[in-house]
């Protein structure tokens, strides 16, 4: 009787990998070679024509100050946010880190915001902050923080703040989930050692809880940075980009040179923009954290 | 007719018949229909699957529908991708567009099917948009948005004058009174970065004697003009007296904040009124609509009238004849015409004469009580109106809904009211703006 051939490890490693790195090359690697390829081309969709027109669409993004104002939107927008969600996501992550009676119920709410689907938030968003009818507005005024109406979506400052707002609220789950993943495995011998030795709370923190986290912190942030330079949706549904261009990132820009100005090359380029500044902003983040470990 | 006769001319028929109504009832599948969110898309619809069901069994039209302001860019997308609706309703500003741009099915052969001579009288069938000397566009209906007040709003702000007899000024005047009140904001108005600001301020361009484009002149940029910085001081002025908000606005916020009795006036189109009986009757009853407040100079009262129609994309498009057969069979029927324009009273203003002197067009129940601003939106508005497609209703350019795709004219007012510009800069930069889209597409002008 014929003995049926035993894949290697090796082999059958290569096999499971298979489907993700045909889906990958079809989906995430095509795509993006064709975008770079079409941000050095000028394609009018209604004539199919597509024309090489060299460095263009990048010479039109340097020229357009709308793209200036929506990069450096798109930097405040993710920093605020990615600041926001780290120092929350580690508070409530300190806090869910407690043996107390139902601590598990809290947990479970937690994911709540990461699951409610972004289009029913933004929509629900859009009426909490309208000025006149708004549940925010009216909390605040009734409990005398303000006076007047607060713009939130009219004001561009408030605007932005808005968007903000949102993302925080929606993705702060995700880094506690982490953080609260990393906390269970420190080993609570080395908290009772410094307790025993006199280290306060803040102290403790200071000196062992975060450096613990700080593999973690970084992965996170280095996700985080990412998914948020590159989200689109948020801002799209809550502001459009408004009032004015306010509250544009560079993703809300691409689709308005794609979609509204039918310029696809001028969008394809915005793109390839936004990923040679993730990946350089990566690698910088990301070897300063393991130069920071050799030390 | 003997016997030979009789089988010749029958056999005949039959022979000429039957590849026709063969391949109408071969073909199978669904028959993408866009249109607008409201129920007269959906009535039409019926319509056509009535004429499916009798003649093409194995087709089944069906509506979809796009939001307001995303009409533009859900139909440049899907265009570009090559996967438009089989059949689209839409504004005439982005239908001049696509004729121009060589996207859509010629209708002259459904002209006489209709009824060439049965448009209300004044209106021309150019208006929902033939280019070159071609038909492209299938009239649907008329709809402009006119100056619809609440008249208890206005009586407790003391204001005597009827606005049927205001100007610019009036209106300013009415509004701040209203404010002062402190109860209502003065104006509602469409300002945010959306398509609905530029159909708000190209109506009060125009009343000014403005324009955007030269249609007879290869549509040279006029924009740049003494009219056009009129217009964006007069909002300037109106500003104040509308909610801080509505430099977000769209369609829906209007609608909603008049509707809802947050503001005393509007711009709106017809559908407000079916609104606000929806959701608070008080409101509806004091609402009346009335025609623009004439700009002082020029004394025009214009709004903006979507000449709202259907169109044919030709590529790509398997059901052309299927479509142009029961596009005949809606419009020629009475009574589907009929349930169409009572599907949205008054919004969907009837368009060909024998419906309009229908009685049963009649038979709703807002003619009861709003017939004055039925008539208003159904007949007068006729007499002033103008679109940014067909402006002053002196020729078809194939520019505006390039501009409204991108927002150009709300981006040049939210300059001035965001980010204070004088209102002469900011007609400067949208002068420039226009020039741009003018460059890039100047194919479809020469």
């Amino acid at each position: 009787m014929r003995r049926r051939r035993e894949l290697s490890d090796r082999q059958l490693g290569v096999l499971f990998l298979l489907p993700f790195v045909v889906l990958s090359l079809g989906f995430v690697v095509y795509p993006a070679l064709d975008a770079i390829r079409l941000a050095f081309h000028s394609k009018l969709p209604f004539r199919n024509s597509f024309t090489f027109v060299g460095l263009d669409n990048f010479r039109y993004l340097r020229d357009d100050p709308v793209f200036w104002a929506a990069a450096w939107q798109s930097c405040v927008w993710t920093g605020a946010s990615i600041v926001l969600q780290t120092v929350f996501g580690v508070a409530i992550a300190l806090l869910l880190h407690q043996a107390v009676r139902g601590i598990n119920v809290f947990r479970g709410l937690l994911l709540f915001p990461y699951m409610v689907p972004t289009v029913v938030i933004a929509l629900i968003c859009r009426w909490m902050f309208n000025p006149e009818l708004g549940i925010v507005n009216a909390v605040l005024k009734g409990s005398g923080l303000v006076r007047g109406e607060v713009y939130w979506l009219s004001d561009p400052t408030w605007a932005m703040v808005s968007t903000i707002l949102l993302n925080v609220w929606k993705f702060t789950p995700f880094v506690v989930i982490c953080v609260l993943a990393r906390l269970q495995t420190i080993p609570v011998e080395i908290v009772e050692a410094a307790q025993v030795d006199g280290a306060g709370a803040w102290r403790r923190f200071l000196h062992i809880t975060l450096p613990q986290l700080k593999a973690v912190l970084a992965v996170v942030v280095v996700f985080r940075t990412i998914w948020t330079f590159n989200k689109f949706e948020e801002i799209y549904l809550l502001t459009r980009g408004g009032p004015g261009t306010s509250t544009f990132n560079l993703a809300v820009y691409a689709f308005e040179q794609a979609t509204a100005n039918l310029k696809l090359g001028v969008a394809a380029a915005t793109g390839v923009v936004m990923l040679t500044l993730l990946f350089a902003g990566s690698v910088f983040y990301l070897r300063l954290i393991r130069q920071q470990e050799a030390v | 007719m003997n016997r030979r006769q009789f089988l010749a001319t029958t056999t005949a028929g039959a022979l000429t018949q039957w590849p026709r109504r063969a391949s109408a009832q071969a073909k199978t599948g669904t028959v993408r229909v866009w249109g607008e969110p409201g129920p007269y898309g959906a009535v039409a619809v019926d319509g056509m699957n009535e004429w499916a069901q009798k003649n093409a069994p194995g087709l089944k039209f069906a509506i979809e529908t796009i939001p307001w302001s995303d009409v533009y860019p859900k139909l440049m997308t899907d265009l570009a991708a090559g996967r438009p609706a089989h059949c689209i309703s839409v504004e005439s500003p982005i239908a001049f567009q696509l004729m121009a741009e060589g996207l859509l099915e010629p209708v002259d052969d459904l002209v006489d099917k209709i009824g060439r001579n049965r448009l209300i009288p004044g209106i021309k069938w150019e208006y929902w948009g033939a280019w070159k000397g071609k038909q492209y566009v299938i009239p649907a209906h008329h709809q402009s948005h006119l100056l619809v007040v609440r008249t208890d709003v206005l009586k407790d702000a003391g204001v005597t004058k009827s606005p049927a007899e205001w100007n610019w000024a009036d209106q300013l005047a009415a509004a701040k009174a209203i404010k002062a009140k402190g109860k209502v904001f003065g104006m509602s108005f469409a300002l945010g970065r959306t398509i609905a600001t530029d159909y708000y301020v190209i109506s009060l361009l125009h009343s000014a004697g403005g324009r955007m484009f030269d249609a007879a002149n290869k549509s040279e940029v006029v924009f740049d003009s003494p009219a056009a910085v009129e217009t964006f001081e007069y909002i300037l002025e109106l500003f104040p007296t509308m909610p801080p908000g509505a430099v977000g606005y769209t369609f829906l916020d209007v609608v909603d904040s008049m509707a809802k009795g947050q503001a005393g006036m509007a711009f709106y189109w017809g559908r407000v009124f079916g609104r606000a009986a929806e959701v608070d009757k008080q409101v509806f009853d004091t609402m009346e609509a009335y025609q623009h407040a004439a700009n002082p100079k020029t004394g025009k009262r214009l709004n903006w009238n979507d000449f709202q129609g259907w169109l044919i994309p030709k590529d790509n498009n398997p059901y052309i004849a299927e479509i142009k057969q029961a596009l005949v069979h809606i419009q020629t029927s009475r009574d589907w015409q009929i349930r169409y324009a009572q599907s949205l009273v008054p919004n969907v203003s009837p368009v060909f004469q024998d419906v309009a002197q229908d009685a049963r067009l009649t038979q709703h129940p807002f003619f009861q009580t709003k017939r004055r601003t039925i008539f208003e939106y159904y007949v007068e508005a006729l007499k002033h109106a103008s679109n940014s497609g067909n402006e002053l209703l002196q020729g078809i350019s194939p520019l505006a809904g390039i501009v409204h795709g991108r927002a150009i004219i709300a981006q040049g007012v939210q300059r001035m009211l965001i980010d204070k510009q004088p209102a002469k800069d900011a007609v400067k930069w949208t002068h420039q703006q226009l020039e741009q889209v003018r460059r890039e597409h100047i194919r479809l002008v020469i």
